[in-house]
């Protein structure tokens, strides 16, 4: 009976955390992670367990069979992704602990906001209706605009407004395509559409609906402007939840729409289209991140680009043979998960390094690499995960979207993958130049503390190994999936 | 300007059209959910469909939105704790309001605990009653009223939390029999959604007194407003 409790377990036990961090006083707020950690990582491992020795398997809420009452899905992308979640989210705690004593204003607040913000995402992960997937949208994007806020300067509020703004339109036109669908088709189970969808005009205005809604939440170029200054002016462990984790929300959930609503429904111009839009990420976020002055705002561009790869597994996906499907399949995901592991350790060790030298500036840095080796160490391991270098996730992820692009004769992709692993390492060089440069600014650096420097270094290195063993848990992650379990 | 607003103008104009488009030449659905419901009510432990569909049949979907409406409590509360001033001392000291509002208050209450009641078989329930409630705290709040319940942090923090709490520990605890989460046992269903509502609606009642409430005291003139943020420093 234990399996029936870890998967409600996944968000109801957030959800009683971010309650009962509201309830108590805020010396206790933090030390509720020693409680919640453990055991959010105990439920993920059983549920991971369970896939595995039991496969897939529908979870129904309430004993309510889908179309009436709301199912949970339990396949290998959701786990996939709710372990990635359990891992970045827990590291990002441990470092916020330490971090937040700096900011006591912030701190009281931020633990309510991540218990809840975690609650949403696993709630989105395991949803298989598409309704129940714009509430878990609202919760993850709501709890995601107060983090963004909490710093409270007129700069942060200024860019959470316009967070709110961009996520509060891009979640009505999600709703508006999820109603016109359920006056199509009667039901919101994504088991039920994928039966029962059909090219007609309602179904592409309901699409195109979902894909303009989730694009904006997902701020694909050219609607990423809300990005930079949410990701980049937040707090450093605030920033890396958001760019490793709250935008893959919405890439998930249109994903998992664009597999349900299948081939006859969703048009291959389209799918060209979206790639294209990820190509044009691609090239204007990587160029963008080279201009920045400040570190955060590079890292937060290098996101606005990073997202343009994941766009490409529409053209690869529709249309193409089996084998080239799989492969994309693949590749995203690789992609995906090494850039959460990735960003938030890009993210976390870019906020030691500012805390280091006390400035943004990416010219302050000069010399920082004889008194920081190891912040450093732990930007170059993501750097190189996001450059695409082998062994890192980031190569084998792409490596596997070349495969796919090549087998189905759309060799212009691999222009995209090549150009943009070249503008990657443009921006992390620039970093690393200068901290390398021998100059008369500083001769003294703050010391952060230990926890800091070891959560960002465990991140990094996840994202190095990834790549290394990346063929079992892409072998979970297509459990449940119609690109089969071979 | 001009050309946004153009652009703007037409965009709108193009999503009314396609919407249009797509409900006019729309199929119609195969799956009869309404029937289905109709089917299943005997086993909802309530008498109103729409009840029933909200605590029941997808009462996972209420339970998350009852997390939004705290979220955006949790929000407002560390956004006013960033700013230093505290609420201002607001209402209108006018005798003749106060007496109506002994008059009304009883009134709301009443009316709040009807719509619950309602709730069970037509349409009402938690977030009307709650929104009523909400009306009589925002009057209470105009008239200048004080209470000290309502200005007791870890007082008002319970109230808020607890309609969430108790959805939420009624979801677990139906599980120890060994059912799926929010399985409420057929013989209790109709008292089981009774507290969750009792409880939510006192939740939501709170959380827009509160959102009401922590809502920062500002000049209807920006320029003014940032003159008196230049003052006090």
């Amino acid at each position: 009976m234990i399996g029936l409790w870890s998967v409600p377990l996944l968000f109801a036990l957030p959800l009683a955390l971010g309650i009962l961090s509201l309830l108590v006083t805020p010396a206790w707020r933090p030390r509720l992670i020693f409680v919640g950690l453990p055991l959010l990582t105990l439920a993920s491992v059983d549920v991971l367990a369970r896939l595995v020795l039991e496969g897939p398997r529908i979870y129904e809420l309430g004993g309510w069979e889908a179309p009436l009452g709301i199912n949970l899905v339990v396949d290998g992308l959701a786990v996939g992704m709710i372990l990635m979640t359990t891992l970045v989210a827990s590291l990002c705690a441990l470092y916020a602990r330490v971090y937040l004593r700096d900011y006591p204003a912030s701190s009281s607040f931020f633990w309510p906001l991540l218990w809840l913000l975690w609650a949403g995402m696993n709630g989105i992960w395991l949803a298989e209706d598409i309704f129940n997937l714009y509430v878990g949208l609202e919760v993850m994007g709501l709890a995601a605009v107060g983090m963004v806020a909490l710093r409270a300067t007129p700069q942060a509020l200024a860019a959470a407004m316009r967070y709110l703004l961009a996520a509060l339109l891009g979640s009505l036109a999600y709703l508006l395509g999820v109603a016109l669908l359920y006056a199509t088709y009667g039901t919101l189970s994504m088991a039920g559409l994928q039966e029962a969808a059909a090219p007609n005009a309602t179904t592409h205005v309901a699409l195109a609906l979902i894909i303009l809604g989730l694009l904006l939440k997902t701020a694909l170029f050219p609607l990423h402007a809300w990005l930079p200054p949410a990701h980049g002016g937040a707090l450093t462990p605030v920033s890396a939840l958001l760019s490793a984790l709250v935008i893959k929300g919405s890439f998930y959930i249109l994903m998992r729409i664009w597999l349900v609503l299948g081939p006859e429904v969703t048009p291959i111009f389209t799918a060209q289209l979206l790639g294209v839009l990820g190509a044009g990420a691609v090239f204007y976020g990587g160029w963008m991140a080279w201009r920045q002055h400040h570190l955060k705002q590079l890292v937060a561009y290098s996101t606005v680009a990073q997202i343009g790869y994941l766009f490409l597994f529409f053209p690869l996906v529709t249309g193409t043979g089996p084998e080239a499907a799989r492969l994309a399949w693949d590749g995203t995901l690789m992609m995906l998960v090494a850039h959460a592991l990735a960003k938030a350790a890009l993210f976390l060790s870019a906020g030691n390094l500012i805390l280091a030298v006390g400035s943004t500036q990416i010219s302050h840095l000069v010399g920082i690499s004889r008194f920081r080796p190891m912040s450093l160490f732990s930007f170059g391991l993501a750097g190189v995960s996001l450059m695409g270098l082998p062994p890192s996730g980031g190569f084998t992820g792409k490596w596997l979207l070349l495969h796919s692009a090549i087998l189905s004769d759309q060799w212009w992709w691999l222009i995209v993958l090549f150009l943009g692993g070249l503008l990657s390492a443009a921006y992390i060089f620039k970093v690393f130049r200068m901290s390398f440069r021998e100059g008369p600014q500083i001769d003294r650096s703050i010391t952060p503390p230990l926890t800091l420097d070891v959560t960002a270094l465990i991140l990094a290195s996840a994202s190095i190994l990834i790549g290394l063993t990346a063929h079992l848990p892409l072998f979970w992650l297509r459990l449940g999936s119609a690109f089969g379990a071979g | 300007m001009s050309l946004r607003l153009v652009s703007a103008a037409l965009l709108c104009v193009a999503v009314t059209v396609a919407l249009a488009w797509a409900v006019l030449d729309r199929p119609l659905p195969e799956e009869n959910l309404p029937d289905r419901v109709a089917a299943a009510m005997p086993e909802s432990g309530v008498d109103h469909p729409v009840t029933a569909v909200l605590l029941n049949f997808r009462s996972y979907d209420t339970l998350l939105e009852i997390a939004v409406l705290l979220l955006a409590v949790v929000v407002a509360l560390a956004l006013r704790e960033a700013q230093p001033d505290q609420p201002e001392a607001m209402g209108l000291d006018n005798p003749l309001l106060r007496a109506v509002m002994a008059w009304l208050l009883p009134l709301i209450l009443i009316v709040a605990g009807f719509l619950l009641w309602a709730g069970s078989y037509q349409p009402g329930g938690a977030f009307q009653a709650g929104s009523v409630l909400a009306a009589a705290g925002v009057l209470l709040r105009l008239a200048g009223v004080t209470t000290a319940w309502l200005d007791n942090a870890t007082l008002m923090r319970a109230g808020l939390a607890l309609g969430l709490l108790t959805f939420l520990g009624v979801g677990l605890l139906v599980m120890i029999p060994g059912a799926p989460f929010l399985t409420y046992p057929l013989e209790y269903a109709g008292t089981l959604i009774l507290v969750i509502e009792l409880t939510l609606t006192l939740s939501i009642g709170l959380t827009l007194i509160s959102l009401f409430r922590l809502t920062p005291p500002y000049a209807d003139d920006p320029d003014e407003a940032r003159e008196q943020a230049g003052k006090t420093p």
